[in-house]
């Protein structure tokens, strides 16, 4: 599945499977994270197109019913089920923190389109 | 000293009651000593009470932190002064917490539930009381020792210190304030005995947790520990490092619900009666906290459970 992340437009691709913050780190990325279990909450990017489904339960007062409907998803327990577009919490970025084993770092955001 | 002794249990709720048995139980080396449907009761081997740690399935979160009490009467008297505070106090009878005797349940001030209990069914460490080797030679994991303490988070720290210290006799061994002009407290690390601290609590959202932990012997138990969770995939969360408080070695990690957890070592001091408080300004906090990164990760004050 491929995963595009706004505000930067950055695509990677995600295995079957693979929470979202699985295939971001796995390509060399970074964004603000917590507890990476789904107890703190502290992971969550809003869901702009596309379905996830989610690996484990997870429990209600970390993602609410009321944040499902409005497309926040917890990023650290979703699975993508067909292609995404989700966006940083404001304030969040992509950082890169492996930039040397990733050279080209699985880019087809705006600027190289 | 207080008459409260220890902390003696942590109740938690988890998501997946499986992964927690295989986190707690597997990477960590406590054993499971009593389950029902949906819920277990773990001991580590250093730990001679029936139990230290009750995990229930569902949600994720601290249900309650119990502490023993040496007397009755030392109970009785804890209650009548909650009272008198003004917290919500209520008994609780034996056996409505398994292999534990009668006690006291008081909602701090910070909505948190703390019990009081005088007894719980002995059982033994793992090398007994006779002649005991050193450790026992079918550690699981990292082998942790005992629950050693919990840091809550805590909307008024200033209230709930003075609760603490008025009904249950804990004395700051450590506080955090805003500066040596502005005296506004933002957390503080409480003992009942020389202990460095047996509770300590920061400013944040009430009833929440920030992590227990457990005690290890040294700083290279505490490298160990860290392999460890590299080797089970354990997110850490930071360390090995040290923290300026207290002086103990740390690792911060999370258990498979996202409860923080900490293994901890070396204690800097005993704080005995007389010991001179220490204050850390808030300029300096993060170096308090994590003496080697000297700033705070993010995490540190957004993730509760």
């Amino acid at each position: 599945m491929r995963v595009t992340i706004l505000p930067d437009g950055v695509e990677v691709d995600a295995a079957d499977d693979e929470t979202l913050l699985r295939a971001l780190a796995r390509a060399g990325l970074r964004y603000r994270v917590g507890c990476k279990r789904g107890g703190c909450g502290v992971c969550k990017v809003q869901l702009k197109l596309g379905e996830v489904r989610y690996e484990r339960p997870i429990a209600p007062q970390v993602l609410s019913d009321d944040e499902r409907v409005e497309g926040i998803c917890l990023s650290c327990r979703a699975v993508p089920l067909t292609n995404i577009v989700i966006e940083l919490q404001e304030g969040d970025r992509l950082r890169r923190v492996l930039g040397f084993a990733f050279p080209t770092n699985h880019h087809h955001g705006k600027e190289d389109r | 000293m207080s008459a409260v002794m220890r902390l003696g249990y942590v109740q938690l709720r988890v998501t997946d009651l499986e992964e927690a048995r295989n986190h707690y139980s597997n990477t960590l080396g406590m054993e499971v000593v009593h389950e029902e449907p949906g819920k277990l009761w773990l001991k580590c081997w250093d730990e001679w009470d029936h139990h230290s740690l009750v995990i229930e399935e569902g949600g994720v979160g601290l249900v309650k932190l119990g502490y023993k009490v040496d007397s009755p009467e030392a109970l009785a008297d804890f209650e009548r002064r909650s009272q008198q505070f003004g917290a919500t106090v209520g008994r609780f009878s034996e056996g409505e917490n398994l292999k534990v005797g009668d006690g006291v349940r008081i909602t701090l001030p910070s909505d948190h539930t703390l019990e009081l209990y005088t007894d719980m069914e002995y059982a033994g460490t793992e090398t007994g009381a006779i002649n005991p080797e050193a450790w026992p030679r079918n550690i699981r994991g990292v082998g942790t020792h005992w629950i050693d303490h919990a840091l809550i988070s805590v909307d008024e720290p200033a209230l709930v210190e003075r609760f603490m210290s008025e009904c249950l006799d804990f004395r700051s061994a450590e506080r955090a304030v805003v500066s040596m002009e502005d005296p506004e407290l933002l957390g503080s690390w409480m003992t009942c005995g020389e202990s460095p601290h047996d509770l300590a609590f920061i400013k944040g959202p009430n009833n929440k947790l920030h992590h227990f932990a457990y005690h290890l012997e040294d700083w290279s138990s505490i490298l160990k520990a860290g392999d460890i969770f590299s080797m089970d995939d354990v997110p850490i969360d930071i360390g090995p490092t040290r923290h300026g408080i207290t002086r103990g070695t740390t690792i911060y990690f999370f258990d498979p619900a996202g409860n923080r957890n900490e293994v901890f070592a070396g204690l800097g001091y005993r704080a005995m009666k007389d010991f001179p408080t220490i204050t850390w300004t808030s300029d300096q906090l993060a170096k308090g906290i994590f003496y080697h990164a000297r700033e705070l990760n993010e995490g540190f004050t957004t993730v509760f459970t």
